[in-house]
């Protein structure tokens, strides 16, 4: 089945459950406004879901979007009627203007993306725990101007207008099905993906070409529509609005259901709410006429969140989802290594690179070129400044002096996301797999992002490179859980898959036993063979780095102290030295001999 | 000038507050990674003992320490039964554990007393003012003053010269590498919360003598002006969060006197509105503590 097939069938019949447990709840004599609190909580929990379970950034402002929303749908959707006693003073004619409820629905929706839009831009370089402490911001802003502007709220005691009510569910049942739906669509989208690699690891997601601060903002301005349109329906399902209602009790309910069910599910979120539901009303039942024991649902709530926080920090459903049930066409057989691709003409440069932090100089006019189809090497011994090389060539940092250009573009001081696309992929010292991403879904990633931002370059047979590293047949195994050699081959064709011009390779041996190099050597060629890439490798493994390059640059103390070809390096004594200590003490260790042969073949 | 130093006092009397609230928030986020979002439930507690003891006309000399022990023991107990089985999880699993613990408190209360709010008598002297120089001095700010200023000198006394101090300015840089040197997390933990609590039980000694009752979700707005403060400040730092209390203090007396009559009542909207665009601008807070991931 398609990509859109399967999570549509799974939304539809994630919605049916819901409806059902609805149904089957009325036919016990379940009371209706109990059941229409539910079904409108399934649609804000939705909305919450698409921002929080697919960015993993945890938001305490959603419920002042839903405040915005529900406000908008009451103003321009109540009667005149109504609005003349409660709404006289307000300001902008609204007290002389009604629009038919479904256009109020969908008013309410666009202001509350418009506002999300904003507060998106305020998100942008947030730390998550910031970002936290923005939305709960955001909240407080809402509630307080809401409160206090009586003239166009109504202030705490709100607004009614019988009129607005639906009397039929009908409405809210639709609402269920699209909310479920469009959650769940979006949650297999290139942006939901995208955002899910994000909440992953920020810094191997924007290594892929994607800029988290829009990703994030395009979760949170659809998150807020859908929150608007459940805040839409509330409004109708009382026939009011009431600022009170959207503060942080209804927060920390939803964001209950939420948690309960399982974040990152779609299934996991509507069944928290059905849970939290049913677990609520009967302690409410239990409690009975008490009005002390009104507390008794907060209580028993309260303890299940920390119950699931101890015992399955996912949720009850962590990732499955309802489509995950449907039979799965077999992949097919591993395809042979695809032919290689003619590597580009592009260049990459670093020029008279220096970067000063403080009174430190970590590199002086260092520069580098490297041509396409060439394995250049990068070597030097610890605190030599290599880190701080390939982070300023990828964008982590902007050097003091110097510039970075590929294929006659400057990239000097451009963010990582931009010097991925501008055709430079790279891989990290301490690896940097999306965990909880199976294999393949790991690649497809930077398949999304290549097939955006690099369709100049041929694609690249991603089975064939899978099968290369050796892990076609493991292409459905949690990331995380592999071995620490095949997790390293993974970010190789992760890297790969992106259509680099050049692989940026940091200690891709790091931590390896020297049968693993061996291997990853062969690796490394044969990836950047199919890719057609030129490759810049980053080691302090003399031997490896001899054995795999044609070209290789010696960096000490951030100076370039020699280059040339492995056999020029590997004899130039300022490099004896800085690797063995003094050149005159100790004679040089023998080459193995296959370091030797040039390592072009 | 009179006005500038009368706004001066206001703010710092309740900027001391939210300082200690603050540094209370801070010394265990620099332990466990939790912004404890049920911090202000210490000061809901509080409230209720002091409610309870109230009844048997125990005097505020007596009650203040009972607030501070209450205070730490709770926060001690709070770790126990659940930041405990949540400690390397995730941040986001510490905060909304933090939110169940905060809504299982507020639950209680409801049930153990009332949802309604229960009033206490308040001591009669805290509203009695000074005039100095047109200077009107409340009691309870020049008390809050004086008090968060001792307080927090002993902080500080606490973190540079004993052992648990110096441990726990460790653990707020490097926990892992903390530990490694033999420092003990269990005790270290519960030593970072009961020093938590006991701030806490200052700052509800000082809240509750002009309060007057006690009800089962007032911690929330305190907890709110105590995260933010932290946050101003640069979570984990300790001095930061101190700085972020004045400051925030300072800002609401601000905004409550300029602010025209009519709007007077959004002083908390304009602050809110004031942090989320400091945040903005500083994402990292005033003092950054944070070191850069090495890649």
């Amino acid at each position: 089945m398609s990509r859109v097939a399967r999570p549509l069938a799974g939304g539809v019949g994630i919605a049916a459950a819901v409806l059902l447990a609805g149904q089957l709840y009325l036919a016990a004599g379940g009371n209706d406004s109990l059941l229409r609190a539910a079904l409108v909580n399934v649609v804000i929990v939705m909305g919450l879901q698409t921002f929080i379970g697919t960015t993993g950034v945890l938001s305490l402002g959603h419920i002042g979007f839903a405040a915005i929303a529900g406000y908008t749908t009451f103003l321009l959707g109540a009667s005149e009627q109504a609005k003349s006693v409660s709404l006289s003073d307000a300001p902008w004619g609204i007290a002389d203007l009604s629009i038919p409820a479904w256009a109020a629905t969908l008013a309410g929706m666009v202001v509350a993306a418009l506002v999300a839009l904003v507060l998106a831009a305020a998100l942008a370089r947030a730390p998550a725990i910031t970002a936290t402490m923005i939305t709960v911001s955001f909240l407080f802003v809402v509630h307080a101007v809401g409160t206090n502007w009586v003239e166009l709220t109504g202030g705490s005691s709100g607004l009614t207008d019988p009129g607005l009510r639906l009397d039929s569910r009908w409405w809210l049942y639709v609402g269920v099905v699209l909310a479920v739906v469009a959650a769940r669509l979006f949650k297999a989208s290139r942006p939901g993906r995208l955002a899910i690699a994000s909440s992953e690891d920020e810094l191997a997601t924007a290594a892929m070409g994607i800029s988290v601060a829009w990703t994030r903002a395009v979760a949170l301005v659809v998150s807020a529509a859908i929150v608007g349109f459940g805040a839409g329906l509330k409004v109708q399902s009382l026939g009011s609005v009431n600022v009170k209602e959207y503060y942080f009790g209804f927060t920390l309910l939803t964001l209950s259901m939420l948690v309960i069910g399982g974040k990152r599910s779609v299934t996991g979120a509507a069944a928290g709410v059905v849970i939290v539901t049913a677990v609520t009303e009967l302690a409410l039942e239990l409690a009975g006429e008490n009005e002390r024991l009104g507390g008794l649902p907060d209580l028993v709530l309260g303890v299940a969140v920390i119950v699931i926080m101890v015992a399955r920090p996912k949720g009850l459903f962590g990732d499955w989802e309802l489509d995950d049930a449907l039979p799965r066409s077999r992949r097919a057989p591993a395809p042979p290594p695809a032919p290689p691709v003619a590597t580009t003409e592009a260049v990459l440069t670093a020029d008279d690179i220096a970067v000063i932090f403080g009174d430190f100089k970590a590199l002086l006019e260092v520069g580098l070129t490297a041509r396409g189809g060439e394995v250049v090497g990068l070597i030097g011994p610890n605190g030599a400044g290599k880190t701080t090389l390939v982070n300023v060539i990828t964008g982590l940092v902007t050097p003091t002096e110097g510039r970075v250009d590929l294929d006659g573009r400057e990239l000097t001081g451009r963010p990582p996301h931009e010097v991925a696309r501008a055709g430079l992929a790279r891989t990290f010292q301490n690896l940097r797999v999306f965990p909880e991403l199976s294999v393949r879904e790991n690649v497809d990633i930077a398949v999304l992002s290549a097939r955006r931002h690099r369709s100049s370059r041929p694609a690249p047979d991603v089975d064939a490179l899978l099968a290369l590293a050796g892990l076609h047949d493991r292409q459905d195994q949690r990331a995380g859980a592999l071995d620490y050699g095949s997790q390293r081959r993974l970010e190789l064709v992760r890297a790969a898959a992106l259509r680099p011009t050049f692989l940026l390779l940091d200690e891709p041996t790091s931590g390896m036993s020297d049968a693993e190099s061996a291997v990853m050597i062969d690796h490394v060629r044969a990836t950047a063979r199919s890719v057609g890439a030129g490759v810049v490798v980053i080691d302090h493994d003399l031997h490896f780095i001899t054995t795999i390059c044609d070209r290789i640059y010696v960096l000490d103390q951030g100076e370039v102290i020699a280059a040339g070809s492995p056999a020029e390096v590997r004899s130039d004594p300022r490099v004896v030295a800085a690797y063995l200590g003094t050149a005159s003490s100790t004679a040089p260790k023998a080459p193995p001999p296959d370091a030797q042969v040039s390592s072009r073949s | 000038m009179t006005e500038l130093v009368q706004q001066l006092v206001d703010g710092l009397g309740r900027g001391g507050t939210y300082a200690l609230l603050a540094l209370g928030l801070a010394v265990v986020f620099g332990v466990l990674h939790l912004l404890n979002f049920a911090h202000g439930e210490l000061i809901t507690i509080s409230a209720y003992v002091v409610y309870w003891l109230s009844s048997y006309d125990v005097p505020w000399w007596a009650l203040a320490p009972v607030c501070v022990a209450v205070g730490a023991v709770a926060s001690m107990g709070m770790e126990v039964v659940a930041f405990r089985w949540v400690r390397n999880a995730s941040p986001f699993t510490l905060l909304v554990t933090s939110f169940g613990v905060a809504i299982v408190i507020q639950g209680f209360f409801q049930i153990a007393v009332s949802p309604k709010a229960r009033k206490y008598d308040k001591p009669s002297w805290v509203f009695d003012t000074w005039e100095i120089g047109g200077v009107r001095l409340e009691v309870a700010d020049l008390l809050t003053i004086a008090v968060t200023v001792v307080v927090l000198l002993g902080v500080v006394l606490v973190m540079q010269r004993t052992m648990f101090g110096i441990a726990l300015r460790g653990a707020a840089t490097d926990f892992d590498a903390t530990r490694l040197m033999g420092l003990r997390a269990n005790r270290a933990i519960s030593g970072a919360f009961g020093l938590s609590g006991a701030l806490a039980g200052v700052a509800a000694a000082l809240i509750l003598m002009r309060r007057g009752d006690a009800s089962p979700t007032m911690g929330t707005d305190y907890m709110l002006k105590a995260v933010v403060a932290a946050i101003i400040g640069g979570l984990g730092s300790l001095p930061g969060a101190v700085v972020g209390g004045l400051v925030l203090g300072l800002a609401e007396v601000a905004f409550r006197s300029w602010l025209p009559d009519g709007i007077a009542g959004l002083t908390d909207g304009f602050v809110f509105a004031f942090v989320a665009v400091l945040l903005v601008v500083r994402p990292n807070g005033l003092f950054n503590v944070r070191s850069a991931e090495r890649v």
